[in-house]
């Protein structure tokens, strides 16, 4: 298993937003994540990333072995797991081609690899910006700055591709995108699925899940998972909204 | 009126009036003689500002006044002006404690064709003649330490180039300041031709690593129709010095300016622009970047005259502050009545690494005209959270994170200089200061 929620509880100043928590994620598996706003989902995410502003109370997870909330935020991601903001931030000056590089090369050395030199980064990032029919010129720019919003979701799915992690956690990626640029980001997500490669898709919408078939499709609400299903929940979700099943969890 | 002073001002001021005295007394020429005279004069009326005045309201002259700087002194030998030399060709010109040395500097004679340099003890020499060289005594003598600069300036620079002429090397003006308790009352005068073209750089720096100096600059730059003049000046003097440097830039129709202003060292700095745009279609950029740790008081002021149509001007100001450091930024843009189709914009930004720092910031807009293009913004705050968690989450270490945007956030008004290397050196004498900071 590379990731095991069990029991999760977290809260922000007193607010308690994750009530209990459980989810199993296999390797290579693609689950989504559903739920009305304000459910949980990103502070899941936000969690899962190690944002300081959460205070983890109870429970436990599991990476690939390790106690994840036992590590800080930087060898979460160096362990390869990663998380695509519904908000990319921008970093005004600091290029998004020396960020890229530094932050390849920070998760080559725990994988024991040598570190890219600015050719052969340049080399490899050029590959993935064509995967994504991102525009090169993105990449000498300051990190989101001045990005459209569906350029900054692009562009995070681009650091994806390059990071190439075990578990990609896309928080919102669909929203804000239009119609091509939705079929572009599916495409980058599929082009990485592997056997070894796990996906947490967080969304309000089918559209992007008819792309990219998930296993599994989960509804959050109220800090907990209340109803998990194959592909067809999405549908059924999409038909029908939440509040039949958010009806039948408060009556059981 | 009289003004009432501190026994500690009265000190100071009964202190610098006698060293004048004592140069007035070597100086054979009249109109020399009179321009001292006028500048003490009205030194007395202004000395010393205090809290209450609103342009000294946040560089509190205390430090400066508890201390008496004078021009004489024997200079100590400077071994190693090499490790301030940049590593890209210059023209290399070098004073020590407020003098001249022509054994450190390039050969005058063999200067490119179309440039004339000397130094400012010798233009007062050869020339009878002196109005030239202060032509604008009336605006520079508004500012206290300008006046106090005319009342003791001995020496300086001349620099002028001829019309039409493009210097392919920059100018590199060191200097540097061997002993403590010195003052270097400097003078310099720069005139660019029309459609000539220079590159200027001036560097500050304290031989010792402790111990109070004192510079004091007036600069003035005349730019010809057409010309292009790009000026580098980095203040990095020891942290228990001070520096007062006014400059007095007045442009001609169609020319450009560009100033950065980098400053690192000091007790107390305080930098002026007075900019005076005389000409339609006018240019200018004034940037500066400023780190003030410790108790340092680091203040970057520019005043901007638009005075005729389509004048374009930028400035972008940016301060990092750490531990009790105080900042202050005082910008004015001023667009006068006839300055229509003027395209005026200015920003300060300014990033406070310790809940004490403060950063004083004052940016105004005057203006007469009606059709003109005109802001101001100004923002202080601390590094974003959600900025070094986006870095982390992609496996940059916190500090790495910290360091890479303060850094970035330091170096942008570096961007203007225009030459690659120059560009590279000044953001890394900018990085390596930062290194003084407390960042992890
Ligand atoms: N920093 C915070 N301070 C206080 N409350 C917060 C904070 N962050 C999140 N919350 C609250 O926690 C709850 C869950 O928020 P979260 O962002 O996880 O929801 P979400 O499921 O991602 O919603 P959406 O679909 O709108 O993105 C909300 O009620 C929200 O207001
Ligand atoms: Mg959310």
């Amino acid at each position: 298993m590379l990731l095991n929620i069990e029991n999760l509880q977290a809260q922000i100043d007193e607010k308690v937003i994750l009530k209990g928590l459980n989810l199993q994620v296999n390797a290579g598996e693609v689950h989504a994540i559903m739920g009305p706003n304000g459910a949980g989902k990103s502070t899941l995410a936000s969690v899962l990333a190690g944002r300081e502003d959460y205070e983890v109370s109870a429970g436990a997870v599991d990476f690939d072995g390790e106690d994840l909330l036992a590590l800080d935020p930087e060898e979460r991601a160096r362990k390869g797991l990663f998380l695509a903001f519904q908000y990319p931030v921008e970093i005004p000056g600091v290029s998004n081609k020396l960020f890229m590089q530094t932050a390849v090369n920070a998760v080559r050395q725990e994988r024991g690899l040598p570190a890219l030199d600015m050719f052969d980064f340049d080399e490899f990032a050029k590959e993935r910006i064509a995967l994504l029919e991102m525009r090169a010129d993105l990449l000498e720019r300051s990190v989101n700055v001045g990005f459209s919003g569906g350029e900054k979701k692009r562009n995070d799915i681009f650091q994806m591709a390059l990071l190439e992690p075990k578990l990609c956690i896309m928080d919102e990626t669909d929203s804000g995108l239009d119609i091509d640029a939705l079929r572009l980001v599916a495409n980058g997500v599929n082009a990485l699925r592997s056997p070894q490669r796990s996906f947490i898709v967080v969304t309000h919408y089918q559209r992007l899940l008819d792309y990219i078939k998930p296993d599994h499709v989960h509804v959050l609400y109220d800090g907990r998972i209340i109803k998990s299903g194959g592909f067809e929940l999405a549908l059924e979700l999409e038909k029908n909204g939440y509040d039949e099943i958010i009806q039948q969890y408060q009556n059981a | 009126m009289v003004k009432k002073r501190s026994p500690i001002a009265q000190q100071a001021l009964d202190f610098y009036l006698q060293q004048a005295q004592q140069i007035a007394q070597t100086s054979q020429n009249p109109f020399l003689s009179k321009v001292r005279q006028q500048a003490q004069e009205r030194f007395v009326e202004q000395a010393f500002p205090t809290a209450k005045d609103e342009d000294w309201k946040y560089s509190k002259l205390s430090g400066f006044l508890a201390q008496h700087f004078s021009q004489q002194g024997i200079s100590q030998p400077v071994a190693n002006w090499q490790a301030w030399m940049p590593s890209f060709p210059v023209i290399k010109l070098v004073w020590v404690d407020g003098h001249f040395c022509e054994t450190l500097s390039d050969e005058l004679s063999q200067l490119p064709a179309g440039v004339l340099l000397e130094s400012f003890a010798d233009a007062l020499q050869a020339n009878t003649e002196l109005g030239g060289l202060f032509a604008n005594q009336d605006t520079v003598l508004a500012e206290p330490f300008a006046s106090l600069n005319s009342m003791l300036f001995q020496d300086g620079m001349v620099l002028e180039v001829a019309a039409n002429v493009t210097l392919s090397l920059p100018i590199f003006v060191l200097h540097l300041q061997t002993q403590p308790l010195h003052h270097s009352v400097l003078r310099q005068r720069v005139s660019v031709g029309e459609n000539a073209e220079v590159t200027l750089i001036e560097r500050y720096v304290s031989l010792q690593s402790q111990g109070a100096g004192c510079v004091n600059v007036v600069t003035e730059i005349e730019l010809g129709k057409h010309a292009r003049v790009q000026q580098i000046l980095l203040q990095e003097q020891n942290r228990d010095s001070f520096y007062f440097n006014n400059q007095f830039i007045y442009q001609a129709e169609a020319s450009q300016f560009t100033t950065f202003y980098g400053a690192i060292g000091s007790q107390l700095s305080r930098h002026q622009n007075h900019l005076f745009m005389d000409g339609e279609q006018i240019e200018n950029q004034q940037n500066s970047a400023c780190i003030g740790l410790g108790a340092q008081t680091v203040d970057s002021r520019t005043c901007t005259h638009h005075n005729q149509a389509k004048g374009f001007s930028r400035q972008l100001h940016k301060f990092v502050l750490e531990d009790q450091a105080i900042g202050v930024f005082d910008g004015m843009i001023r667009v006068d009545q006839q300055a229509q189709k003027t395209d005026g914009q200015m920003d300060n930004k300014n990033l406070l690494l310790s809940d004490f720092a403060k950063m004083n910031t004052k940016p105004k807009l005057e203006i007469y005209a009606d059709d003109v293009k005109c802001s101001h913004g100004s923002a202080s705050g601390q590094i974003d959270k959600n900025q070094i968690f986006y870095l982390q989450a992609r496996g940059i270490h916190k500090a790495d994170a910290l360091r890479m945007i303060t850094q970035a956030f330091l170096l942008e008004p570096a961007e203007v200089v225009r030459q690659e290397p120059i560009r590279r050196w000044v953001m890394e004498r900018l990085a390596l200061a930062l290194q003084q900071t407390h960042l992890p």
